[in-house]
């Protein structure tokens, strides 16, 4: 789907142009073609029409992102000196990857050959030429790239951005209200205001964690990073980012992304005032296939923002981070992120052959131009490689980013004033559906440990390989594991209640209590701490404290057919069986296959039936 | 002999103003420049200095097309209220193909409130030796050029811009002048949109 942009012929008109003209110039005579000896001259419509119709018209027309349109002469001849001086200084066109051997889809680079003719034609005047050599002017759609999506999804309120400050993160909540799951091949983003946007980035909500973060339903919200909850071992590891002049990404067949009805999109979206105050309205465009998923990518995210502590002046601050893969993958897209203060980032690969790969190398890095970069061609990675990044960063006066002045300590954090040293790759482990699935878990599982290893601290890396780990069965080692979150976050009601939870199943219930009353006090509202708090209770003979506790587990989840069984089953315990009738009854209302609520009722039934006769 | 030497000064001098040097030899002249092809939106010359009335002249000069002087435009308008009272304002746009029409309609979508000229010829702009916009230049009210180049030091480069300017030369060049101080620093390199070549 994407639209590659081979700069080879032109690279080669280009050539071949400068080298006649040269020709010309040195009065050689070697042969030469009639437009040439015609004149020496760089021409608009000869050379430079096509390097700009091919390079810089995708950006730069009417709706675009560029300031201004590149599309006929008198648009570029105005600009002639400029555009000598920004190709010459590779300010645009905007790509911030050095070339590397390993290649990126849609790189915006111009040849050596392309830049000098831009700075020949700029110091010849700009002139016109003949009129005949201009090739077709290109024409560029209005509406969606990708042909009429599926869903259009727009946002509930437009956002306005205020005509003067610093630059401005926004995002806006999108619910999807799909009947049925649908499977995503592609999202087309229209971010809106083009030229005030530097990129927006979906992220797939399925918990709806940024919904509360809104004042009033569609009002959408400031920040810089989100954190969105998921599901622990379902992370959605599609990337769906927009910057200027990306065409739109399509995923391959049978990687799919599942959207389950009311699940959400955000968009993040990062905004530069413009001079005027300017109203961002994005939509998005989804296309669905009949196809579900049989691929599924995982995101392996190195960082090291432990070490982000970055004192006022240092130019050159340096934190890396490596990890080794433990199965056999193809990488598929890179996104290295820092903030402000970000001035080199470098990614490689060390294969278990010895060899290395540079897997990206960002030299002048640029917030206003991050990007996800898709490789051409996947790139294999055997088991045993080892991923690295290398950031540099500049805390120095010299660095005109650098939110303060003068600089200030820097440490990592979500704000934008804040430091990030992140690196995500995109990677598809090799081999069957079942060898994939076990190479995700084994991923998941060395990099809770990686982190764990070097951050003792991670909270989100110590509960995630604890619950991987009880996921898996090995319950009596993740209950070593869960103390630790514990002890990281005592207030966290979610880690109690897991911590209680293994103690429950490997038959600790005395144990088992003081997290879990833990977890039910820190957060009132959580069902699983009182259900699991009946359970404990139950276990230990404390039948009336059981009661209690499903009393308020059912109150909290009035649906949960277990809820009320159990509390039925309690109160059957203590003799109560007439009002034990009315909750097993009501347990098999909400659900008429519950084997254990049917049991209990026969039985109930069965003793007050014996209770009348006596 | 000496009195013939000295009549000769004065010859030189005037050719000096008629091709637009004038700034580069005290005592200036003024009213020799301006008049030249700047016009109002209405098309009618436009002699900024008699405008200006005693008061310090500030030229801004900007362009409907280019993104880097619109994003100063709330900062330029706020410093046109600021030293409203002892210097004035003109914004200055440079481009020939640029239309009074293009022009008045910039100023309603930025937001600007005050007087804007034309320059097709370029008088303006080379009286205050301006290379890009948005670019200032600051004369005292005799026709003395006192300072001209960037507003601040926002921009270090196209496409990169400071959170917040650190260094306020117009800001100070402005103050010097209504106060009729020396002004510290009287040019400075500023980054924009290069003057088109063709204008």
């Amino acid at each position: 789907m994407s639209r590659g942009r081979s700069l080879l012929p032109i690279s080669m008109t280009a050539l071949l142009a400068i080298a006649l003209s040269l020709a010309a110039r040195d009065g050689s005579d070697r042969p030469t073609n009639n437009r040439a000896t015609n004149s020496g001259q760089v021409t608009f419509n000869r050379e430079i029409a096509p390097i700009i119709f091919h390079n810089c018209a995708p950006c730069h027309h009417p709706g675009e992102a560029g300031p201004f349109p590149l599309l006929r002469y008198e648009d570029a001849a105005k600009f002639a000196r400029q555009i000598a001086y920004v190709t010459e200084r590779h300010i645009m066109p905007p790509w911030l990857p050095a070339p590397n051997s390993l290649k990126f889809q849609g790189e915006m680079r111009l040849s050596d050959e392309e830049i000098r003719l831009f700075r020949l034609w700029a110091d010849e005047g700009a002139p016109r030429g003949d009129a005949k050599e201009l090739p077709p002017r290109p024409s560029f759609g209005s509406g969606w790239q990708l042909g009429k999506p599926d869903l259009i999804l727009r946002a509930r309120k437009p956002y306005v951005l205020a005509a003067g400050g610093t630059d401005n993160y926004w995002n806006f909540v999108f619910p999807t209200q799909e009947k049925s799951t649908r499977w995503v091949k592609a999202i087309e983003i229209h971010p809106g205001e083009k030229r005030v946007v530097h990129h927006a980035n979906i992220l797939v909500d399925r918990l709806h964690s940024s919904r509360a973060r809104e004042k009033n339903p569609g009002d959408g919200f400031p920040g810089m990073e989100l954190r969105i909850e998921s599901e622990a071992f379902d992370p959605d590891s599609h990337f769906f980012f927009w910057k200027p002049g990306s065409v739109p990404h399509a995923e391959p067949p049978g990687m799919a992304l599942r959207l389950d009805p009311d699940d959400d999109l955000v968009l993040n979206t990062h905004l530069q005032p413009s001079g005027k105050p300017e109203t961002i309205e994005p939509s998005l465009g989804l296309y669905f296939t009949d196809e579900p998923a049989t691929q599924f990518p995982m995101l392996l995210e190195l960082e090291n923002d432990l070490a982000l502590d970055i004192p006022p002046g240092t130019a050159h601050f340096a934190v890396s981070d490596e990890f080794a893969i433990t199965a056999d993958l193809d990488l598929l897209a890179i996104y290295p992120h820092a903030h402000y203060l970000g001035k080199e980032l470098r990614a490689a690969a060390a294969l278990p052959d010895g060899t290395s790969k540079t897997l990206i190398f960002i030299p002048r890095w640029d917030l206003n131009w991050q990007a996800v970069f898709y490789y051409v061609e996947p790139v294999f990675l055997p088991k045993g490689t080892v991923v690295s990044m290398q950031y540099v960063y500049d805390n120095s006066e010299a660095n005109p980013a650098n939110p303060f002045h003068p600089p200030q300590r820097i440490k990592a954090g979500n704000r934008t004033t804040d430091e990030m040293a992140h690196l995500w790759l995109q990677v598809l482990p090799r081999g069957t559906p079942q060898q994939q699935e076990e190479a995700r878990r084994m991923l998941q599982e060395s990099l809770s440990r990686h982190d764990i290893a070097r951050n003792p601290a991670d909270f989100a890396a110590q509960y995630n390989l604890a619950a991987m780990l009880q996921a898996r069965g090995e319950v009596s080692e993740a209950l070593l594991h869960y103390g630790a979150p514990v002890r990281l976050q005592p207030e966290d009601a979610i880690a109690n209640n897991a911590l209680g939870g293994a103690l429950l199943s490997t038959g600790h219930p005395g144990e088992a209590l003081q997290p879990l009353q833990s977890a039910a006090q820190s957060q009132p509202d959580y069902f699983p701490a009182h259900y699991n708090l009946g359970n404990a209770f139950a276990s230990l003979g404390r039948f009336p404290e059981a009661i209690r506790e499903f009393g308020t587990a059912a109150h909290l989840a009035p649906s949960d057919s277990m809820a009320e069984a159990n509390w039925g089953a309690a109160l059957a315990e203590t003799g109560e069986l007439s009002a034990a009738r009315e909750h097993l009854k009501k347990a098999l209302e909400l659900d008429p296959k519950n084997v254990l609520a049917l049991e209990n009722l026969q039985e109930v039934e069965r003793r007050l039936s014996a209770a009348e006769k006596q | 002999m000496f009195a013939r030497r000295g009549h000769r000064l004065e010859v030189v001098l005037l050719l000096a103003v008629v091709t637009g040097l004038a700034f580069l030899v005290p005592p200036p002249v003024r009213s020799q420049f301006a008049a030249k092809g700047v016009v109002d939106l209405d098309g009618k010359a436009v002699n900024p200095f008699r405008v200006a009335t005693g008061k310090v002249v500030v030229f801004l000069f900007v362009r409907t097309d280019c993104p880097i002087s619109n994003r100063y435009a709330p900062r330029i308008q706020e410093m046109s209220s600021r030293y409203g009272k002892g210097a004035e304002f003109f914004l200055v746009y440079p481009v020939r193909a640029e239309t009074a029409e293009q022009i008045r309609s910039h100023l309603k979508e930025y937001g600007y409130r005050l007087a804007a000229l034309r320059d097709p010829d370029g008088t303006l702009v080379r009286a205050s030796d301006t290379r890009v916009t948005p670019e200032a230049a600051v004369f005292a009210p005799d026709g003395r050029l006192l300072y001209h180049g960037r507003i601040d030091d926002w921009y270090t480069e196209f496409g990169r811009s400071r959170p917040a300017p650190t260094t306020h030369e117009l800001s100070s060049a402005i103050e010097a002048a209504i106060a009729q101080k020396p002004v510290a620093v009287s040019a400075q390199a500023a980054v924009g949109c290069f003057l088109p070549d063709r204008p």
